[in-house]
């Protein structure tokens, strides 16, 4: 297992409209991290945690404030920035806003594949599409033919990735991929990209607000608060041991069908102090950073 | 947000959009009416006789020779008709294709490349606006001399006048369009700019631009025919204008020669009129929402109010549910059908039991009907939406039973709010922002408790607050001065406002942070056990209904398929779709198992329980 997509202190700051001073706001304050084959690691955190800004950032759509963002190919030479798009793709939020409405099934699919070159001529490109939606289980004959609303939720969001999958990505960026989605068919989908990711030993960064299907889910977490990263580790220890105050506070708060009668008890802090704000704990060294907080 | 107005079946103008407007009779008259002139535009020079012929006959009426009669040095009106219709059109389409490629230049490629293009672009299409259009034109035509003025100048004048207004239209979309995940991706993808802009994003714009194009059309050929009517019209052109120019300086209407130029006027107001209509189904495919003009509503006629029998409590009913004297809203095999082409029936036979101070949690997936049961229930559905069957019974505090259905307009204000409030999906968006806290629970007060004093209403309101833990300071405050958790107290606040036996809550959490929704659930059941009012809470996360309702109730394709407590629904849930339901939540601090990264049991949506009617979300987007 080597390093794929490494992410040295990557920062973020959005100059707020208006005003003489034009505030800045920080919205991803450096955060580093190493994606690797056949890992998947989580970004959990509440909106405006950042993470959404990272995951736009990895797919090239902002550029950083400050950082870097190292991608290496198999034989660990970085690679050159005009294929990172070879390699890194992206899975969107919402399957109804992600696929061009005017567009076919096969032309999302069929487009990613002709501009990264896996598919030389016509038929050679059909056969690649069947291919790939037959990947992510959507078999269905005459399916490529139709329409992004001739589909669910649950099949435009198996498109969406198919379409990730079109270039020969190897780090797979997934933003909610499945917090739109229903939830029965929600569970599918990650399963989908389990299997996938075991299949093709992609690299995942699975960006979250939902605790649980973070757990289960992924490798490793981290989680964000404002922009910080305040703690990290391997997926059950961070989940079932946190130590940070916020991930306790976002642990206690997520629904749990186990903890039926819970609600009531749980305390009435809702925020955060700003001084454990700035800590952050590493399960993997077992230290504290930043201001101590017991 | 998953599931915003799907239950709803509200259209969903992103998902779907057509490429051909829908056919309508307003189309087909505006098509006819088009085709028509444009044939003769194009064919009726051929067919009419030369129009400048001069014959010493004068002016005289429409005759079997001349059936448009002829102008005052003896010209065939109808051969000049038919010339004059195709230098018209000619100009109005030419005009319209080079105005509506400058507007798609300066409006989309400006907005999509943004930056200083777009601050000069749209600087320059302001500039261009302000310019008042026709003394432009005419100063531009007058500088130009006569001899070299042709077609070709007057309509590329037209359109450096007329395309502004266009552009404006279209950046504003395209600002939209640009930011859509498809336009995203197509980066992500690794698409050339020029291919985002061409291929990605112009097909979604073609609508729009087909309906600037004609309404461009419509202004050309008038502008031409006031200029040709001034006499600054392209010099030897024959248009409907120098007709009108023609017929005035040959006092026309004073020697009463109608025929003269009553026809060419005609033919600019059919042509209008025939463009319009076309534009009015252009605009359906741009704003889908105008297509279903609702119907009159039907249940108007007043029901009279069927006093529910009072039984023992515990009798059986004949379907088999349990009355209970301990009820505060009854609802009995309801039905509501959307009465659309296809009708959509969202709620089907429906009978649910809401017990004094309890908290119901009605749990389901987009487009189960659980919206549309809560709206009926409050009388909100709308037309298309129909209550076919059943009944809706509050059993008000004192005793009496009151049929929701057959409320008047004035016993339905006196309901809604006073006796059951709602909390609607998204409400902490739906605060006036230009009112502040105050005025806004102040105007509850004022319209249902008209006899509280100004100091009485001041003192509730701030109780009002406190009981959502909210700092009663803040009632000056306005809405974007709170944060959204905040705001949604601020609702669930008002709805508490005049102390209501039942609350429907329709995914009052679904889009805030859990941390802050947790809050919200905390005061929620605090105030349950204080005040006693009944909640009906709608959501499709049963994970968080097993953790603070008493009763769960599960929804599936307009049914409700279980209904339980919320300790027998986790402990031993009947039906499939719960079963499925329940393992769609993975626990967060369970055993992981071999559940998901194992993947071995991944199955597909096809093997969904039984039952799979078509995907609900679809069954919904149907309904438009």
């Amino acid at each position: 297992m080597s390093a794929i997509l490494e992410v040295h202190d990557l920062t973020k700051d959005y100059r707020l409209r208006g005003g003489l001073r034009r505030p800045v706001l920080r919205a991803v304050d450096q955060v580093s991290f190493t994606l690797t084959e056949g890992r998947t690691l989580a970004l959990v955190g509440e909106s405006g945690s950042g993470k959404s800004t990272i995951a736009r950032i990895l797919a090239r759509l902002e550029k950083p404030t400050a950082g870097r963002v190292v991608l290496r190919a198999p034989d660990g030479t970085q690679v050159p920035g005009r294929f990172y798009r070879d390699y890194v793709q992206m899975v969107f939020q919402d399957p109804f806003a992600s696929l061009n409405p005017f567009h076919t099934i096969a032309h999302h699919i069929a487009r990613p594949l002709r501009l990264h070159g896996r598919a030389r001529d016509r038929a050679q490109t059909a056969l690649l599409v069947d291919q790939l939606l037959e990947r992510v289980s959507l078999a269905e004959p005459a399916l490529a033919r139709r329409r992004p609303h001739e589909l669910s939720g649950g099949q435009r969001q198996r498109v969406a990735i198919a379409r990730a999958l079109a270039p020969g990505a190897r780090v797979v960026v997934a933003d909610e991929p499945v917090s739109m989605l229903d939830v029965s068919i929600r569970l599918d989908v990650l399963k989908l990209l389990a299997r996938l990711q075991r299949e093709e030993n992609l690299a995942v960064l699975y960006i979250t607000h939902d605790l649980a299907t973070a757990r289960h889910f992924s490798d490793e977490i981290l989680v964000l608060y404002r922009g910080r990263v305040v703690e990290r580790g391997p997926a059950d220890e961070v989940i079932l041991a946190p130590r940070h105050p916020y991930t306790k506070l976002l642990a206690a708060a997520s629904p749990d069908p186990l903890a039926r009668g819970r609600a009531e008890q749980i305390g009435a802090e809702d925020e955060i102090d700003a001084a454990s704000a700035a800590t952050a704990y590493d399960h993997y060294t077992g230290r504290w950073t930043g201001l101590q907080a017991g | 947000m998953t599931n915003l107005n799907a239950d709803l079946a509200a259209p969903r103008p992103r998902s779907g959009r057509r490429v051909l407007p829908r056919w309508s009779p307003k189309l087909a008259i505006g098509v006819g009416i088009i085709v028509v002139i444009g044939l003769w535009g194009l064919a009726g020079p051929v067919l009419v006789g030369d129009p400048d012929a001069i014959r010493d006959i004068g002016l005289t009426a429409p005759s079997g020779s001349h059936l448009l009669g002829t102008t005052q040095t003896g010209q065939d009106v109808l051969a000049q008709l038919a010339y004059a219709t195709r230098g018209s059109l000619s100009i109005g389409v030419l005009v319209g294709i080079m105005a509506t490629l400058l507007s798609a230049l300066f409006g989309i490629v400006g907005s999509y490349v943004g930056g200083l293009v777009d601050e000069a672009f749209s600087l320059l299409s302001n500039l261009m606006l302000v310019i008042p259009g026709l003394p432009l034109v005419i100063v531009i035509s007058a500088f130009v001399p006569a001899s070299a003025r042709g077609s070709w100048t007057i309509a590329v004048v037209l359109a450096i006048t007329g395309w502004a207004g266009s552009a404006r239209v279209l950046r504003a979309q395209t600002l939209s369009l640009r930011n859509r995940d498809y336009i995203q991706a197509a980066r992500v993808a690794g698409e050339k700019r020029w291919r985002v802009i061409g291929v990605e994003l112009l097909p979604n714009l073609l609508p729009l631009l087909a309906s600037q194009f004609v309404f461009t059309v419509i202004g050309a050929i008038l502008s031409e025919t006031g200029l040709s009517f001034l006499g600054l019209g392209a010099a030897n052109s024959a248009t409907l204008g120098t007709m009108l120019n023609y017929a005035q300086n040959g006092f026309a209407l004073q020697r009463g020669a109608w025929w003269w130029f009553v026809p060419p006027g005609l033919i600019i107001a059919l042509f209008g009129c025939g463009l319009a209509l076309v534009n009015f189904s252009i605009d359906e495919i741009i704003n889908p929402r105008l297509r279903d003009i609702p119907r009159r509503e039907r249940g108007n006629r007043r029901r009279e109010p069927r006093p529910a029998e009072r039984l023992d409590d515990g009798a059986v009913l004949d379907d088999g549910a349990v009355l209970d004297n301990g009820a505060v809203l009854t609802v009995r095999h309801l039905s509501v059908t959307y009465r659309t082409e296809n009708p959509v029936h969202a709620v089907r036979d429906v009978s649910l039991v809401l017990r004094r101070g309890e908290i119901l949690g009605l749990v389901g997936e987009s487009g189960c009907g659980k919206t549309t049961l809560a709206y009926a229930i409050n009388r909100l559905h709308r037309p298309p939406a129909e209550v076919t069957s059943g009944s809706i019974t509050l059993h008000d505090r004192d005793g009496d039973d009151l049929d929701v259905l057959a409320f008047d307009r004035d016993e339905l204000r006196a309901f809604r709010w006073d006796r059951l409030s709602m909390v609607f999906q998204g409400a902490m968006n739906a605060l006036n922002p230009v009112l502040t806290i105050r005025a806004q629970l102040d105007d509850v007060l004022t319209t249902h408790r008209p006899a509280m004093s100004r100091g009485e209403r001041h003192e509730r309101c701030a109780e009002a607050l406190r009981l959502v833990g909210v700092d009663p300071r803040r009632l000056k405050a306005y809405p974007h001065e709170l944060s959204g958790g905040m705001r949604q107290r601020v609702m669930i606040a008002m709805a508490l406002l005049l102390e209501p036996q039942v609350v429907l809550l329709d995914e009052p959490t679904t889009a805030l942070d859990v941390v802050v929704q947790r809050g919200i659930l905390r005061e929620l059941l605090r105030l349950r056990t204080a005040l006693g009012f009944a909640v009906l809470f709608i959501t499709h996360d049963l994970p968080l209904m097993l953790e603070v309702s008493d009763r769960i109730a599960v929804m599936r394709d307009g049914r409700i398929v279980e209904e339980a407590t919320a300790e027998q629904i986790a402990a031993e849930p009947r039906h499939p779709y719960t079963r499925h339901l329940l393992d769609s939540f993975p626990s967060l601090l369970g055993e992981r198992g071999a559940f998901i990264r194992a993947g071995e049991d991944e199955r597909g949506e096809a093997a969904r329980p039984p039952a799979a009617a078509p995907d609900g979300g679809i069954a919904a987007e149907e309904v438009r």
